[in-house]
């Protein structure tokens, strides 16, 4: 069921079975950008290879949207991480628990519903997960 | 480069009105401003009009009702900031000797398209498809800002009782009831920590300006002409994440500082500023930005009234700003430049002149395209 995976070009499962996002990385300059990008932005190199960013990264600041666009079911999280990559990414975030999120604790990727396409039907993609809430 | 003139500004309220057209609400900026600078319509040579929603020549379509036909006129998009954006268009073609005398317009009719919540992104971003609005991306830099520096939410809403009560006196603005730090913090939540009151509202409006060369000023200024000291145009730059990624601080710094450098002046020397509040949290990384403090004092400038009206220090937003005045998008960096150009002139209603102000700065900061620090930074200095 494709169509309810968003932008399923971006993350993948490794060997060991953690979900991973997809970014580029230019050896020219050493540069991560998340997406991959057509040109890298530091050297302009298109020399851009797709490679997994670290599985963890470490959460940077988030918010509670308590208010959204109609096919976001509110609240959700939303969240910045920084990859040890030098890549900040934005992402929902999957918890239990959003009063327990912390500035700087580990984050994983995971996948799991973000929205609702306009006939209803759930979309997944990729999210944060507290590393300590993962099974 | 030659130095270029404001001889005339105008604008129309701002607020909700759905049955007014943004043509109709652009024509009757662009005929204000024209009036206000005495000329004849028929002196303006080229045309600049900033808008985001507002369709196919837009532009074209108002001025065409005031007698404004054959010149080039040219829209202008640079998502919040398109209203600065036409100033800086019309500044360039006069400074760089292209044509001697330019309007600048501005405008955006937001109740046509929206009955309320956040401003509608571009569904392809990617970050606006996995959820993100404007009120969430500054919800995250307010948690991540408050954090840091200690800030509370009773001084994220002190931020709006400023801007209430400025807009209080300004019988232009959208929100004119005064408010309390009690009301704002009362306010539904629509992203932690940010209130609906801490949002700038959705609301419609016009504004306007006459610009033209030294060579003509002499003959063509019926007012006091108002000298556009420094203007400087930036797009977001790849932000390093190491930095502030997804924060507009970097840009607004850096198009400042351009500015700044052009005018030979410092934040020092600024009187009065009108800045990009969309959110109560800018008005407080926008005057660290801006060189009024340091960083992370942003708040305390609001304790100590220093920004109010009458405060020690710059007078920031008199006339309401986004949160209070409103932000009718591509209105909004007219809006801003009206509001200098009369406080310069001191003709603002006597309770929120600046006393003695001699320079003030404009700074729009337009959009959100995260791993850039911003989409459009626009900072102008106005001298007398």
């Amino acid at each position: 069921m494709s169509e309810d995976i968003f932008r399923q070009d971006l993350f993948s499962t490794d060997d060991e079975g953690r979900v991973r996002l997809i970014a580029g990385y230019c050896k020219e300059s050493d540069n991560w950008t998340f997406p991959r990008y057509l040109a890298d932005p530091v050297s302009f190199s298109d020399d851009v290879e797709e490679r997994f960013l670290s599985p963890t990264g470490i959460l940077h600041s988030f918010t509670v949207v308590r208010r959204s666009m109609p096919e976001f079911k509110v609240p959700y999280v939303l969240a910045l991480v920084d990859f040890p990559e030098g890549v900040r990414v934005m992402a929902q975030v999957e918890t239990e628990d959003p009063d327990s999120l912390e500035f700087g604790e580990e984050m994983a990727i995971t996948v799991g519903v973000i929205k609702k396409s306009p006939d209803g039907t759930d979309i997944s993609s990729y999210k944060f997960i507290p590393l300590r809430e993962c099974s | 480069m030659r130095d270029v003139y404001i001889i005339g500004v105008g604008n129309t309220a701002c607020g909700r009105f759905p049955d007014k057209a943004a043509h109709i609400l652009a024509r009757e900026a662009a005929w204000a401003a024209v009036q206000d600078s005495g000329i004849h319509a028929r002196k303006i040579e080229i045309a600049f009009c900033g808008h985001v929603y507002q369709g196919m020549g837009v532009g074209q379509r108002a001025l065409k009702d005031i007698g404004l036909v054959g010149q080039p006129t040219i829209n202008v998009e640079g998502a919040c900031g398109s209203g600065t954006l036409s100033l800086w268009e019309a500044w360039r073609t006069i400074a760089y000797g292209q044509y001697d005398i330019a309007l600048a317009l501005g405008v955006e009719n937001l109740s046509r398209i929206l009955s309320g919540g956040p401003l509608p992104l571009e569904e392809d971003d990617l970050e606006v498809s996995i959820g993100m609005g404007m009120p969430g991306l500054y919800a995250i830099r307010a948690s991540k800002y408050m954090s840091e520096y200690g800030v509370t939410l009773e001084q994220l809403a002190e931020v709006v009782v400023k801007s209430r009560y400025h807009a209080s006196l300004n019988p232009l603005a959208q929100y004119r009831k005064p408010t309390t730090v009690e009301e704002v913090l009362n306010a539904p939540v629509i992203a932690d920590p940010l209130t609906r009151n801490m949002c700038c509202p959705v609301g419609d409006a016009a504004a306007a300006a006459v610009l033209c060369s030294e060579e003509h000023v002499g003959d063509l200024a019926k007012k006091m002409p108002v000298k556009i000291l420094g203007c400087v145009a930036q797009s977001g730059k790849y932000s390093s994440p190491t930095g502030l990624t997804c924060d507009p601080s970097e840009n607004v710094w850096r198009t400042s500082q351009m500015a700044y450098e052009m005018a030979g002046l410092g934040p020092e020397d600024m009187d009065v500023a009108e800045i990009h509040d969309a959110f109560s949290i800018a008005e407080m990384m926008v005057v660290e930005s801006l060189g009024f403090c340091e960083k992370g004092e942003g708040a305390t400038l609001i304790d100590e009234k220093s920004t109010w009206v009458g405060g020690d220090k710059v007078a920031v937003n008199p006339s309401g700003g986004l949160l209070s005045r409103g932000h009718p998008v591509g209105a909004t960096g007219l809006l801003q430049t009206a509001e200098i150009v009369r406080q310069l002139r001191e003709e603002v209603e006597p309770e929120r002149q600046v006393k003695d102000a001699k320079v003030g700065i404009i700074e729009t900061m337009g959009g959100a395209q995260p791993a850039m620090d911003g989409i459009t930074c626009v900072v102008s200095i106005l001298g007398k």
